[in-house]
């Protein structure tokens, strides 16, 4: 049986836990008391280095370790970058932490900026997180209230300040180059790395970028210990990853694990298995621009390196899975539609790419697709991969070559039989 | 910048570029759309060339060229909404505004979009109209939700509408209920707490009703009146805990019979109010 570990969702389930009162009452603020109390800043690095935190926004980088590429003797301002721009579709777990808890993220940035000597933090949040907006800012007030936030906090004679940054629509905005040009005021044009961020980042100062969950459970490491942290999950993969379950189960939601439990114990014990009574077909691990895995596949143990050993990746921990009547053409083809609107246009392979992919599934879908398209997708997907500027690209070619590879035989039906999807519905590029 | 309270950057000049989204999004959100002389006066303003404002104002969604509609839809067409028939709720859309997705109608009501993924999945298929979020839509609710659309999400109809139901309260103090059976508010028995603002000091009666903002009171409170609440058994004040999420005034607190807490801002005229019924945030 799969069991929950919460621990930035502890406090699931309490009421008004958005609310200073509420979250003190719970044990909140204490971790950034201890750390500015009795901690040295190279000690708050060292503790979250010793833990074993990894970035839970895609990458899965060591977040200690990004902490402490910031020079230190660097004149100037330091900036945090808080990345709430949660775009991927299938995940929802950052908008939960700042719609329920934002305290928990608000702490564990002031811990970071204390740890890396930052100056200012910005909270890059969505465009269409109104709500979520509103209740960043609303804590960010009650903090500076309480001297949590601004001059001198709790007479420790550091000092940083928050301020919250919309974006306006960009899926791409959520890269971390692309957040940075979008903070400064421009399109969200991802930048070449290096320099990279942690030396020379929002208007070239140096800039730590972590996405909310990574912040929000930076409180719970000072407060229990690295070792606590390090005792759960796996031997590389160490700590709990909010699960974003949703597509064909009986009860999507967010759950939060240790990582290295079972794919299949996400999906059957905690979500209760795959809706009317269907068998699963295969599922994306982590979001929809990873690799789908087939359902034989669903035993495979969800941590970073035993997704990366089946052929994908554990991404943002976005678990979408899909039933044995699901058409993966045209759900491959809804996603590239995804990728090809949200593309940037900066660089060629992945402004033209999707674009062409997408052509090539329309027409398979209107019963006009050719024998050798398969083989024309799979080509322009090694065209895209690892040659695009940032790592979108690669992001778009997950569904396209993982379903070609897995049910190939689906693809050609459409092709040889001249079978036609029924669109209900075409969107119109806008 | 406008952003929190939070004091702003102290730093160099270069930080002031950072403004131009949120100018934007001013300006859209004043006119709906973003007007070629607002960009112009941008232009001239902030010293970017007019070029770089365009580049900017066409790459991200939120911002249009054309004017939009009064209210704006968004339906969902992410992954997992489509695979719950998202495209079933925006075809409807369509068929009933009579506008393909990315149009307005002519009356300038509604601008119709798709958009992947609002954060939402597990409660798909998502629509959301002027920001507030519909979840688990399906193709018969969409008829209803242009109407309430129509009338202003504000305004609810009693007894036909979903999101208003009747609820008991009791004083979070002495626990003594505050429900006045004699004295009816839109045809329900009301809730009495005593008031006081200025030199006045009487009863008020509330709607019991989740969603409607009917009340009746010995004194007329006058519009924008911050107003103090208390129970009139034990005589407490009703403080909420927490300040209005929509003004930032504070809130009175009552605890809702069979669990939860709702809070009402105690300013008249703010609909501003939280309810949470066993940990659920609705
Ligand atoms: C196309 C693309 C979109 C991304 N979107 C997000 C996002 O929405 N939220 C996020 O936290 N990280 C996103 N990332 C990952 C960020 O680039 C970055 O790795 C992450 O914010 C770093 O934080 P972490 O180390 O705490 O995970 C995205 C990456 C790419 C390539
Ligand atoms: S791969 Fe190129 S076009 Fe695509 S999002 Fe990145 S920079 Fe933009
Ligand atoms: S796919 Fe619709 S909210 Fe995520």
């Amino acid at each position: 049986m799969t069991e929950l570990t919460k621990v930035v969702m502890r406090l699931d389930g309490v009421a008004d836990a958005h609310r200073l009162d509420v979250y003190e009452a719970n044990g909140g603020y204490s971790a950034l008391r201890k750390a500015l109390g009795e901690m040295k800043p190279q000690e708050v690095i060292d503790e979250v280095k010793a833990s074993g935190l990894r970035g839970k926004g895609g990458a899965g980088f060591p977040a200690g370790l990004k902490w402490s590429f910031v020079p230190q003797d660097h004149p100037g301002p330091k900036y945090l970058a808080c990345n709430a721009d949660e775009g991927e579709p299938g995940t929802f777990k950052d908008r939960w932490i700042i719609e329920n808890n934002p305290h928990e993220m608000i702490e564990g940035c002031i811990i970071c900026a204390y740890a890396v000597g930052l100056s200012h933090i910005y909270v890059y949040c969505r465009g269409e997180f109104y709500e979520g907006k509103r209740k960043i800012e609303q804590a960010a007030k009650e903090a500076y209230a309480k001297g949590y936030l601004g001059e001198n906090i709790l007479g420790s004679g550091f000092s940083t300040h928050l301020t919250v940054h919309t974006g306006a629509g960009s899926y791409e905005c959520g890269e971390e180059t692309a957040l940075l040009t979008s903070m400064e005021g421009g399109r969200g044009h991802p930048k070449i790395k290096p320099p990279f961020p942690a030396s020379e980042g929002a208007w070239r100062k140096p800039t730590v970028i972590n996405n909310v969950e990574t912040l929000a459970t930076v409180p719970a490491v000072i407060t229990q210990g690295a070792q606590w942290h390090a005792g759960m999950g796996t031997e590389k993969s160490k700590g709990v990853k909010m699960v974003c379950v949703s597509g064909h189960v009986e009860r999507p939601g967010i759950y939060e694990v240790e990582f290295g439990v079972p794919a299949s114990g996400i999906i059957n014990d905690l979500a209760g298995g795959v809706w009317k009574g269907r068998q699963l077909k295969g599922y994306f691990p982590g979001g929809s621009s990873t690799p789908v895995l087939p359902a034989e596949k669903a035993d495979v143990l969800y941590d970073y390196e035993s997704i990366a050993e089946a052929g994908s990746m554990l991404g943002s921990g976005a678990l979408i899975a899909f039933d044995n009547e699901t058409d993966v053409v045209r759900m491959a083809e809804v996603i590239t539609r995804f990728y090809a609107w949200e593309s940037c246009g900066k660089c060629t392979p992945c402004r033209e790419g999707t674009r062409w992919m997408l052509q090539i599934y329309e027409r398979i879908l209107n019963g006009g697709g050719r024998m050798d398209d398969l083989e024309l997708l799979l080509s322009i997907c090694n065209n895209l991969e690892f040659k695009s500027f940032c790592p979108f690209g690669d992001a778009a070619v997950g569904v396209v070559r993982s379903t070609i590879n897995l049910y190939r035989d689906e693809y050609e039906e459409y092709i040889r039989e001249h079978k036609v999807y029924r669109r209900r519905f075409v969107p119109v590029k806008h | 910048m406008d952003h929190n309270d939070a004091p702003m950057a102290t730093e160099t000049q270069d930080e002031d570029h950072d403004g131009l989204i949120s100018i934007l999004e001013r300006i859209q959100a004043k006119y709906n759309y973003l007007p070629q002389e607002a960009l112009r006066e941008v232009s001239e303003e902030t010293g970017r060339s007019l070029v770089d404002i365009y580049g900017v104002a066409t790459f991200y969604r939120a911002f249009s060229l054309k004017p939009r509609g009064k209210h704006l839809v968004s339906v969902c067409l992410g992954t997992a909404c489509h695979v719950r028939g998202g495209p079933m709720i925006a075809e409807e859309f369509e068929r009933q505004l009579g506008v393909c997705a990315g149009e307005t109608t002519p009356d300038k009501e509604f601008t119709l979009e798709t958009v992947n993924c609002l954060g939402a999945c597990a409660l798909g298929p998502i629509v959301t109209v002027d920001g507030r979020y519909f979840t688990k839509v399906g193709t018969a609710a969409v008829k209803k939700i242009l109407k309430q659309a129509k009338e202003g999400l504000g305004k609810v109809e009693i007894g036909t509408d979903e999101r208003v139901f009747p609820m008991e309260v009791n004083c979070p103090r002495c626990n003594h209920s505050l429900m006045d059976t004699d004295h009816l508010v839109d045809g329900h028995p009301s809730i009495r707490v005593t008031v006081s603002f200025g030199k006045m000091h009487g009863w008020l009666c509330l709607s019991s009703l989740y969603g409607s903002y009917n009340v009746t009171s010995e004194y007329p409170i006058p519009e924008n009146t911050v107003a103090y609440f208390f129970c009139p058994h034990c005589h407490g004040e009703l403080l909420g805990a927490s300040d209005c999420p929509e003004c930032g005034e504070p809130m009175v607190r009552m605890i809702v019979r069979g669990g939860g807490v709702v809070q009402i801002c105690s300013r008249r005229g703010c609909k501003g109010h939280t309810l949470d019924v066993d940990g659920v945030n609705l």
